[in-house]
């Protein structure tokens, strides 16, 4: 009996009949429809329906029988609540039991009702192939101080199954009612965020962001847009979900220009989202290692005096500010010292950059920003040279 | 039904080579299983009505196509036991599954008797779904069994038990079932004897039980009902279900109502791995409206009621079985909403140690100046790493945190943290944070490095609150 329902791929068979100890050949079955269906996308790895049916019952011992032919409902999730009668009578509604029959995905509840009438029920499951993802669209104004930022939930509908009117909620956010087709994909606006103020940085890592130009000493100079998940920036709702961020920007012209798009990661609230916008070929950094000394304390014990130097240029026609970072085992690997301790080092009185950012600054890592003044009049770049002087302590 | 109890009428009894045959089929009376989960076993316990006649009386008990061990089988009188008993029973080579008992009957009439076997094929597992009110303080637990019968035979109206704990087998009743009945006998002379006496303890104090009732009533649903023999619990179902072959049917066990919990988050890497979890902690005890009997093995599903008239769907994943009493603890994994980091701030050596090695005394040829050449090196110092744990929490409610950190080698833990040691490497603090709230928990780890270290321990030292 459950095989002649392909169409819809779950369905829920209510059979008017009490139920008999044999299994009857010639039944009468009613089809109760879904009065409500909601899917909870809450869990990042698993998506649950719930749906909602109004079902006939008899007084006595009812069979209900639910199948899912075709479709990724984990059997073992299905979870079946009497919510209640309809019509407010008294009945008393137990769940005997369930029964599996072999080599089908289907199942059959046994529920006696103290009286006839109808009941609200609400079966609940994990479903496969409906899945959710998320992803972003930002429009950055013409200054590049802020953006627009608007998050995306999209439904992906591969679960052999369609949904009428659903109510859809992520966890955070409105929650949406819209239908589901088969195989339909639904996209959603989560959140607007108008004027999200934005840090536009320009960063050189050679651990992180390697060389531009190894032969060169030139670095690669990856451009960011920074933006906070927190509520001074118009965010901090929830965590900012995993998903490709489009950026675009305003061309002061009433249109848009693509600008460049990066895979945002999840970020926790009052964390900071970065995204990649691309190579800034404008700004050239020339990084050499200056000074590899080594002042012997005793025996093998050193100290290490390295001395970085930059040549920096901004060909760019107005100043900006340049994060210079370094990570120091990076450095210490680099002067052929690996010894796989962790690193005791400091700035030393030579450093130039000014001071390390305290915030940004790790055990590990060493931050520190320099402004660079824009190109001439003349259109050439002023070459700005700075040191880091790194003193490695206690290596051997 | 695949095997068959055949009362034979005619008088040879043991060897069975005529062509023609006449014999009757008693039906069964009544059917009892007893199903282990820790081994693919059950126990099945049926009883049948049979005429017999003054004299010798063959009965021929054949199950073919199902999973029956041959060695296991065995025939008791319920009524007239001292006027019946077996001369013998006879496996026929040619017919695997099949046997011939040789009734001596002393009466001529109607007598019970009761056949017990070991069957596979028939399995239970249990499984639990707890659900959460929205304010996380209660829960919904039911608790269900599912039988699955595999065995290749229908069972009607039997009479369900189903046994929690683990038995000791020292053969797989689905590796016997395939077994000849002569291959069985030779390992049996080899020394394996004691599976069958095992099995025939096993088997008398399950069969000295009473048989199964009548069926349950129309509108209740039906009890289970536990109670301890030895070492193991017994499920029993109230009074008869039937699970025909293929077939499976799963039933309520246990239903708590509003079952108090408390929630805590735990970093412990070595059980949850390198992450804070959060898990909900109640026991299986009268406070927990639990402890009426251990929780076998099974699959938990927890939901949490969403607060928009839903459910959250939060996990699912197995637990060992909980003994009456015994904590329980379910691991929901992760919470996206609060934050948990370890920040090294800063890492320094001291208490360096120099090896000396000898010495070399050096003349420069030209104008003899001499030089002395200490040859020593490192070979004992204090690796000190500045850590904090930042714990940043975005839920509505203060969270109780556990973290346990372990340290290889000598190591000195220093904090205001009040910290305690869960064993000789492991140190362990608690905390809470509000709402809302980050806060820091700085603690200082001393590395004793080479001829500094003395022991292979970590030692709890207190510094003053930063």
């Amino acid at each position: 009996m459950f095989k002649r329902l392909i169409a819809p791929s779950c369905a829920l068979i209510a059979s008017l009949a009490v139920l008999q100890p044999a299994q009857a050949r010639i039944k009468l079955i009613t089809l109760p429809e879904r009065q409500r269906v909601e899917v909870q996308l809450d869990n990042p790895n698993a998506t649950l329906v719930e749906e909602e049916r109004i079902v006939p019952l008899l007084a006595g011992t009812n069979q209900i029988d639910f199948s899912w032919a075709n479709t990724a409902i984990d059997s073992g999730s299905i979870l079946f609540r009497v919510i209640g009668p309809v019509e407010g009578k008294e009945m008393k509604i137990n769940v005997l039991s369930v029964s599996y029959p072999p080599n089908e995905n289907a199942l059959v509840w046994q529920v006696s009702s103290s009286e006839s009438g109808s009941a609200r029920v609400r079966i609940s499951y994990v479903l496969g192939n409906l899945s959710k993802s998320f992803n972003y669209r930002a429009i950055a104004a013409k200054d590049e101080t802020t953006l627009d930022l608007q998050q995306y939930i999209r439904i992906a509908n591969l679960a052999n199954e369609s949904f009428g009117s659903t109510g859809l909620w992520a966890g955070f956010g409105p929650r949406f009612l819209k239908p589901i087709g088969l195989n339909e994909t639904k996209e959603m606006l989560m959140q607007n965020c108008a004027k999200v103020p934005i840090t536009k940085t320009y960063t050189c890592n050679p651990a992180e962001f390697d060389y531009l130009d190894r032969a060169q000493n030139k670095l690669r100079v990856p451009m960011h847009y920074v933006l906070k998940n927190d509520k001074a920036n118009q965010m901090g709702l929830a965590p900012l979900q995993y998903g490709k961020v489009r950026i675009f920007q305003d061309d002061g012209k009433g249109t848009t220009a693509f600008t460049g798009e990066d895979w945002g990661k999840f970020t926790p609230i009052d964390d900071e989202m970065k995204l990649y916008l691309g190579v800034a070929q404008d700004i050239v950094v020339k990084r050499t290692i200056a000074r590899n000394q080594r002042q012997r304390i005793a025996g093998n014990l050193n100290n290490l005096d390295v001395v970085i130097q930059y040549e920096i240029e901004n060909f760019k026609d107005k100043p900006v500010t340049l994060d210079v970072t370094e990570n120091i085992p990076f450095v210490r690997s680099e002067i052929g010292r690996n010894t796989g301790r962790d690193v005791e080092w400091k700035s030393g009185d030579e450093t130039t950059l000014g001071a390390l950012d305290a915030t940004k600054t790790t055990v590990d890592t060493a931050v520190f920003h320099v402004k660079l003044p824009a190109r001439g009049a003349d259109g050439k770049a002023e070459k700005v040279v700075q040191k880091f002087q790194l003193i490695i302590k206690n290596e051997w | 039904m695949r095997y068959f109890l055949i009362a034979l009428l005619c008088l040879t009894a043991l060897a069975r080579a005529e062509n023609v045959d006449l014999s009757t089929v008693p039906n069964r009376a009544t059917v009892q299983l007893t199903i282990y989960n820790s081994e693919d076993l059950t126990l099945v316990r049926e009883t049948r009505k049979v005429t017999f006649k003054k004299g010798a009386n063959p009965l021929q008990f054949s199950w073919a196509g199902t999973l029956i061990d041959p060695s296991s089988v065995e025939l008791k009188f319920l009524t007239q036991p001292d006027k019946l008993s077996v001369l013998d029973t006879t496996f026929p080579h040619a017919k695997p599954q099949m046997l011939y008992w040789n009734v001596q009957s002393d009466i001529d009439g109607e007598a019970t008797i009761e056949i017990t076997y070991f069957t596979s094929g028939i399995t239970w597992v249990a499984d639990y779904v707890a659900v959460s009110n929205a304010a996380e303080d209660s829960m919904h637990i039911d608790g269900f069994v599912r039988v699955q019968n595999n065995s290749g035979e229908d069972y009607e109206n039997a009479q369900v038990r189903l046994v929690v704990g683990t038995i000791n087998l020292v053969e797989k009743i689905a590796q016997l079932a395939q077994m000849p009945m002569d291959q069985v006998r030779m390992d049996l002379a080899n020394g394996k004897d004691k599976m069958q006496s095992l099995r025939k303890a096993a088997a008398r104090e399950a069969f000295s039980r009473p048989s199964a009732g009548a069926a349950a009533g129309e509108a209740d649903e039906k009890q289970i009902i536990k109670e301890g023999l030895s070492e193991y619990f017994i499920f029993t179902i109230e009074g008869t279900e039937t699970v025909p072959h293929g077939w499976s049917k799963r039933m309520r066990s246990l239903e708590a109502n509003e079952a108090p919990f408390k929630i805590q988050y735990r970093y412990r890497p070595r059980e949850y791995g390198d992450r804070l979890v959060r898990l909900y902690l109640l026991a299986n005890n009268k406070e927990s409206k639990l402890g009426g009997s251990p929780l076998p093995d099974g699959v938990v599903r927890v939901f949490r009621e969403n607060g928009r008239d839903g459910l959250s769907y939060l996990t699912q994943y197995p637990i060992k079985y909980i003994p009456m009493g015994e904590k329980i603890e379910l691991l929901l994994g992760a919470d996206p909403e609060v934050v948990f980091e370890l920040i090294k701030l800063r890492t320094f050596r001291d208490n360096i140690w120099m090896s000396w090695n000898g010495g070399q005394i050096l003349r420069r040829v030209d104008d003899g100046a001499v030089k002395i050449e200490i040859d020593s090196s490192v070979v004992g110092w204090d690796e000190h790493q500045l850590f904090t744990q930042r714990i940043r929490n975005y839920s509505q409610k203060a969270i109780d945190v556990e973290v346990e950190r372990s340290y290889d080698g000598h190591v000195a833990f220093r904090s205001a943290l009040n910290p305690s040691l869960f064993d000789y490497r492991t140190v362990k603090f608690t905390t809470q944070v509000k709402p809302g709230e980050k806060k820091d928990h700085p603690f200082e780890v001393v590395l004793h490095q080479g001829i500094n270290s003395k022991q292979n321990n970590v030692t709890l030292e207190e510094t003053k609150a930063q």
